[in-house]
């Protein structure tokens, strides 16, 4: 079974990922740009790559946990010093970025708009 | 686009037959109808082997439009050892080895930092951990195994974790942990490359390769090395460099092909820093001695039996194929009967006009990966881009990374003077202090460099050849130059960077016909 998890924000995202410290399942994060009050993401790879993600997650991924972080508005991402960009276990670069955590796997921006990669990240 | 790259191959092919005496013969022309009809071929170039040379084929050759497969399978050692995408290079081969390296440099910047004014805590013995490293460099190869994998699929070549193996000339079947298919292909690749070889006596297989070093649980510990390859020489160096008690056993000459003068002064080095090597010394046995650890047992150069107890015993005497599952009869591919390698032309191309082999896997060729990678693509070009250039075996640079590196492109003395003779050859020489060795008193005994030139106008410089800290760095401009035929008044007219080592070659006047001391004179002057 795989569980999805939304969280918002940095801290949201350790958190979270520390309660899942003991856990043997598989963990993956997709960093997405946060939505707008019209519940539009100001990133629009972010929207491209959604829907490839979770069609991918239905069919390739059996157990493990989801997790969607939105990393904040447009000008937060940016600043070159937020913790995403800085946290040496994460480094994101770009959004969207999909990682295995804890592995060396991960696709960013176009990659996500490929089925057969995601498709890749889920089956490795 | 897959319509033009098939009307441009049978337009071109009879031009890439032509250099077959063979070309009327009835299996050339079975193999022609074939690719001109090409109704039946699932790939235009299957790879079998997916290391530095296959994968650099392959998307080569995806580039250039074709269908292309790799199929990489990698039988673990006998310890249990596998690992993913890549081949030797980034798994258990140059990329690790650099990495350990140059954690080992890093060491020896340690222990220069008081000397430049770094207040260590008093007698500051700082204690490395093996797994910290191990699990980085690691890591490190976990993210190129992926981005390999990510590169294919992005230039859609299809990558099969599996053996492949030939039921005719252009016939493979892929067999992987669950299944087993047959795929055809108008042009095959063979790129599997070489795996360590362990010595034919009792108890070598308590013994560990480089396959198994870099993800070794544990600590090596006391450590014996055997084999004078650059592998043992690189392996003892840094494990030392890490501070591990090793001793390198070396039956008979260090660095077998590379110049003498050099590598016998890597061996001084690796003395003088504390190294025991066991020279013409031949292990006959190892046992398990208990707690883990083996007792090895070997002959030594006076003919006696002497015996040591260590806690990894690593083979680093040679690397051999490991063609047999690939079922080559089937596609009558002939392979060296000596050592086993599949003997090429100049096309790169096997007995069997549609297979050819790239990489350590070809017969004669330096094993090399940047050598591989460039056969690899240059091969991917003729075969599908109409290109006709060839690979330049000459001039090929590289580095041993040795605790003192080692660089050289070109010639060495030996070869230089047999091939155009004593009286046709100028060696200039000199030793050498590297400025950073100074302060810290660091011995520069061994750094040293070496030009072999030729006597008659234009007096081409024919081999470069330095032993000092960053042999890699220096040595690669310097093989740009020589692949440009630079000239020894070329290359002495050339101003200096200083301060340098690298300016020590061009600055290189005494020559060994002279008889003048080579040692280090000045510094500015």
């Amino acid at each position: 079974m795989v569980e999805f998890k939304e969280v918002e924000g940095y801290d949201s995202l350790k958190s979270e990922l520390k309660s899942l410290e003991k856990s043997d399942k598989p963990v993956f994060v997709l960093f997405t740009g946060s939505k707008d009050s019209s519940g539009k993401s100001w990133c629009p790879d972010c929207v491209t790559a959604d829907p490839v993600v979770h069609a991918s997650v239905k069919e390739k991924l059996s157990e493990g946990v989801f997790i969607t972080c939105q990393v904040g508005p447009r000008d937060f991402w940016k600043n070159q010093s937020n913790p995403f960009r800085t946290d040496s276990k994460l480094k994101i670069t770009a959004v969207p970025t999909l990682i295995h955590w804890g592995q060396s796997n991960r696709l960013v921006e176009e990659q996500l708009f490929k089925r057969d990669m995601v498709d890749m990240l889920f089956e490795d | 686009m897959r319509a033009t790259l098939m009307t441009a191959m049978i337009r071109t092919g009879a031009k890439q037959c032509c250099p077959y005496a063979a070309c009327s013969s009835s299996r050339s022309v079975a193999y022609y109808s074939k690719s001109a009809i090409d109704t039946n071929s699932n790939y235009d170039l299957v790879v079998i082997g997916g290391g530095s040379g296959g994968l650099a084929c392959s998307k080569e050759a995806a580039d250039q439009g074709a269908r292309v497969a790799v199929l990489d399978w990698v039988a673990p050692t006998p310890h249990g050892q596998s690992w993913g995408l890549g081949g030797t290079c980034v798994n258990v081969g140059c990329i690790p080895k650099k990495l350990m390296h140059q954690a080992a440099l890093v060491g020896n910047h340690l222990a220069d930092a008081a000397a430049y004014g770094w207040q260590l805590p008093k007698d500051h013995h700082v204690p490395h951990d093996w797994n910290t490293l191990k699990n980085a460099v690691q890591d490190t190869i976990k993210a190129s195994n992926w981005v390999y994998r990510v590169q294919l699929n992005s230039k859609k070549v299809d990558y099969f974790n599996a053996l492949g193996s030939f039921l005719d000339s252009n016939t493979i079947k892929v067999t992987d942990k669950k299944s087993e298919k047959t795929i055809t292909a108008k042009y095959v690749v063979l790129s599997t490359g070489l795996r360590p070889t362990y010595p034919n006596i009792p108890g070598a297989e308590l013994g560990l390769t480089s396959d198994d070093l870099f993800s070794l649980k544990k600590s090596p510990g006391r450590t014996l090395v055997v084999g004078g390859s650059y592998v043992g020489l690189e392996c003892a160096g840094f494990l030392k460099g890490l501070g591990l008690p090793v001793d390198l056993m070396i039956r008979s000459i260090p660095l077998r092909g590379f110049d003498q003068q050099c590598a016998n002064l890597i061996t001084d080095h690796m003395s003088g820093e504390g190294m025991n090597i066991l020279w013409r010394c031949s292990p006959l046995e190892v046992v398990e001695a208990g707690n883990d650890q083996k007792k090895v047992t070997w002959l030594s150069d006076d003919g006696k039996k002497e015996s040591q107890v260590y806690d990894t015993v690593l083979w680093a005497i040679g690397r051999q194929p490991r063609l047999q599952p690939l079922n080559l009869q089937a596609a009558n591919v002939q392979l060296n009967q000596k050592n086993g390698k599949v003997i090429v032309d100049d096309e790169e191309r096997s007995s069997n006009p549609s297979v050819f082999a790239i990489g350590d896997i070809a017969q004669g060729r330096p094993e090399l990966t940047p050598v591989a990678i460039s056969t690899g693509q240059l091969l991917a070009r003729r075969l599908f881009a109409k290109s006709s250039r060839l690979m330049n075996y000459d001039m090929i640079p590289t580095t041993v990374f040795t605790p003192l590196e080692y660089g050289c492109v070109g010639l060495s003395e030996e070869a230089a003077l047999k091939k155009f003779g004593e009286d046709e050859c100028e060696v200039y020489h000199a030793f050498y202090g590297p400025y950073e060795y100074t302060i810290p008193h660091r011995s520069s005994e061994q750094c040293y460099t070496k030009i072999i030139a030729l006597r008659d106008d234009p007096k081409t410089v024919i081999g470069i050849h330095f032993v000092g800290p960053n042999a890699g760095e220096v040595t690669q401009g310097f093989a740009a130059a020589m692949t440009c035929n630079i000239t020894i008044d070329q290359l002495q007219s050339t101003v200096a960077i200083h301060p340098t080592s690298a300016e020590e070659i061009i600055k290189l006047r005494i020559t060994k016909r002279s008889g003048l001391d080579p040692r280090a004179v000045g510094c500015c002057g």
